[in-house]
């Protein structure tokens, strides 16, 4: 999963990125509202936290624009708690806001939720055969029993699993899976697809060749 | 009671009270005018009647052919009494010792009522007019006519009046005594022979044509009286509806809706001067409540962010166990947002003071001129750093006021040009005397401030940019530089031209 932070507060956006990093998304980041743009348009982000106030571009302007291309999930944040703020937001094309002060897990749950209905799931728990995927409490059942997956592979089973039944091209797991700081090795891919197969088992992940990884 | 406190209520009862008064006035003089004139005229008959009776006892049988050929009601009765007066010459006093009328004392007491003059006590009318003749106060009564009521106590006066009170005629002799009994007036003549002469009759018609027209005022006036009451509170409530809307908006308008107004009709009236006053003060209210809560809002959302800082540092640093480094860099960001806060509520206080009248200026007459170039000097490091030159032409000069905020406004200014400068850009600083004033100038060479918002650069949390182009500058720093110039009684203006730069004066009275 890979997420676009667009936020002026160099502390405030640090501390962002970081905590979403931990939670496992791959993150890149903007600190004025052009920079912002550029990066969203440019690349399938699954998520945008885009914040309002911003010096140049502001955060109405990005998501008017953006919205011409795009439909990547945005979740605003404000600083304004107005009705009137937040129905011009979601009105302009926002999928959800926060306001400020938030608190981070709040963050967390409303990116978890605009994401997955962007995938048009209504649960958080996925289930693949004998695969049970939890992504809010980020866990995989297999078999009943809980495997242990890193950050990395958990991206890998949830970008899979919500992509169910569609093939996933490598550049789109090397986009949604890395960030823009990610150096990304060219067989990295295939060490998590290895070891996501070993512990989940060789037939969750079918490759199709020349084309990418597909989950039936 | 609530019926009292209520003006209209107050105005009806008094009003009420007015038109009761004034009816009552009204309608007791015109019962007295008609009561007067009915007791006039019955008084005229019945003096006439003295007459007749007085001629035929003194005169029996001379007056008989005289009055013969007179139709009997002919001629207002009182020339018929002015008739006999010249017979004796003026009326005689009733107490004078001699003279003719004491030789008629000793006249014969018999006595009958000439037959010409027998129709002044006709029976049938409805009048019934009588006459008693005694000898003396108390003595034997001489004569009488048929009719007259028997001699009860009741004969006695209930009520004399002396004649002059009722009647104009003030040559009667004062013996001439009216009195009123139950139902009959009565006329006593005391002659200057002793003789007591009575001529009464019934005022039966007269008493109730009077409680006829009595009953009459009193409908007629208890109709006035409702019609004028009634008009009374249709007045009241016409002039008071205004007032009543006026109370309405303003019950409104307590209840929170400021932006109610009156709906001013009629502009000219005292009450529509009234609600264009209250008007305009609903206005300003609004006005100053909107910029209040404003103020307030923009605070609160100045706050949010260094708030957000500090809560998402924080829950990330406690997220899991970190090593030193990291914790050091968690906690100098909240330091970073704490210090924001710090400021901004510091800026927030100063306000508040300025604005509540409460911030002590301490004055003293200081080199102005000296304060500018130390001010240059504290900016000269972010003027590098920025690559902006500041070329500063300030020559000393005294003026009055608090060198300590005068300085904060200067670096203030200073650090704005610098700041919104392009780079390689320069800043003006001009510092002279004009008309009585000590004028300094601060140009840049930035982009400028387009004229929409160059009327709203001293707002509170304006910034043109719409966004922080820096942390801890909230938009406050031009709204305390225009408070404090203005506490020391001066001005500061601003002037801008797009693309070019923007100038900002300060104007300040010299030192005395």
């Amino acid at each position: 999963m890979r997420i676009l932070v667009v936020e002026d507060e160099p502390d405030l956006l640090a501390s962002l990125a970081q905590a979403l990093r931990e939670e496992g998304y791959a993150v890149d980041t903007a600190a004025n509202g052009d920079d912002g743009l550029f990066n969203a348009e440019g690349t399938d982000y699954d998520a945008i936290v885009l914040d309002v106030m911003l010096p140049g571009m502001d955060g109405w302007e990005i998501l008017k624009r953006l919205r011409k291309t795009k439909k990547t999930p945005v979740l605003m944040l404000t600083a304004r708690d107005q009705t009137r703020d937040r129905v011009k937001g979601l009105d302009t094309g926002a999928d959800d806001y926060v306001v400020k002060p938030f608190d981070l897990e709040e963050v967390f749950a409303r990116l978890r939720a605009i994401i997955r209905r962007s995938a048009n799931k209504t649960t958080n728990v996925i289930e693949i055969g004998d695969v049970i995927i939890d992504t809010a409490a980020r866990q995989v059942l297999f078999q009943r029993k809980p495997v242990e997956l890193t950050a990395r592979e958990y991206s890998l089973v949830e970008f899979m699993a919500l992509h169910r039944g569609e093939v996933v091209t490598r550049t789109q797991l090397y986009e949604h899976l890395f960030d823009e700081n990610d150096s990304t090795l060219s067989n990295l891919l295939d060490v998590h697809v290895s070891n996501v197969r070993k512990k989940l088992g060789a037939e969750f992940i079918a490759t199709r060749r020349g084309h990418g990884y597909c989950i039936e | 009671m609530k019926i009292f406190n209520s003006i209209k209520w107050r105005l009806q009862i008094w009003y009420g009270l007015i038109l009761v008064a004034v009816l009552a006035g009204f309608g007791f003089t015109a019962y007295q005018l008609e009561s007067n004139s009915q007791f006039r005229r019955i008084d005229n008959e019945l003096q006439r009647r003295i007459g007749v009776l007085k001629n035929a006892l003194h005169h029996p049988l001379p007056r008989r052919g005289q009055n013969a050929g007179r139709p009997p009601f002919d001629g207002p009765p009182r020339d018929q009494n002015f008739d006999e007066p010249p017979q004796e010459g003026p009326p005689p006093d009733p107490f004078s010792g001699d003279g003719p009328p004491e030789h008629n004392a000793r006249r014969p007491l018999k006595f009958t009522l000439p037959e010409q003059d027998i129709h002044f006590f006709d029976v049938s009318d409805p009048h019934n007019f009588y006459f008693i003749i005694d000898s003396s106060r108390e003595g034997p009564e001489l004569a009488h006519s048929t009719n007259a009521p028997p001699r009860p106590q009741e004969r006695i006066a209930i009520r004399s009046e002396p004649v002059n009170s009722v009647s104009p005629r003030l040559l009667e002799p004062p013996s001439l005594k009216f009195s009123n009994y139950h139902a009959r007036r009565e006329i006593l003549d005391i002659l200057p022979s002793g003789e007591w002469m009575r001529v009464g009759c019934f005022i039966t018609p007269e008493l109730s044509e009077l409680r006829s027209i009595a009953i009459f005022l009193t409908l007629v006036g208890g109709f006035i009286l409702l019609v004028g009451l009634a008009g009374g509170w249709w007045l009241v409530s016409r002039s008071l509806h205004p007032i009543t809307r006026i109370s309405a908006t303003a019950v409104k308008i307590s209840a929170g809706d400021l932006s109610q107004r009156i709906n001013v009709a009629e502009a000219e009236s005292e009450l529509g001067q009234l609600a264009a006053v209250l008007n305009s003060t609903f206005a300003r209210l609004e006005t100053a409540f909107a910029q209040q809560k404003q103020f307030a809002s923009d605070a609160a959302h100045e706050l949010r962010t260094p708030v957000t800082v500090i809560l998402t540092q924080t829950q990330m640093a406690l997220a899991r166990e970190r090593d030193a480094a990291s914790y050091k860099q968690t906690i100098e960001a909240c330091q970073r947002a704490a210090q924001r806060m710090r400021r901004l509520i510091e800026s927030l206080l100063e306000l508040a003071r300025f604005d509540a009248g409460q911030e002590v200026l301490k004055r003293m007459d200081f080199d102005f001129g000296k304060t500018v170039s130390d001010s240059v000097e504290l900016v000269q490091t972010l003027a590098e750093e920025k690559s902006v030159k500041i070329i500063s032409e300030a020559s000393p000069l005294e003026i009055s006021g608090d060198a300590v905020r005068l300085a904060q406004v200067v670096t203030n200014l200073l650090t704005n040009a610098i700041q919104y400068n392009r780079p390689g850009g320069e800043v003006r600083v001009e510092l002279d005397s004009e008309n009585g004033l000590a004028v300094l100038k601060i140009s840049d060479t930035g982009q400028g401030i387009a004229p929409d918002d160059l009327s709203r650069v001293f707002e509170r949390f304006y910034r043109a940019d719409q966004s922080r182009t820096g942390a801890g500058n909230a938009g406050l720093g031009l709204a305390i530089c225009k408070a404090i110039v203005e506490a020391h009684g001066g001005t500061l203006e601003v002037a801008s031209e797009l693309q070019r730069g923007t100038t900002f004066t300060v104007r300040l009275s010299l030192a005395s």
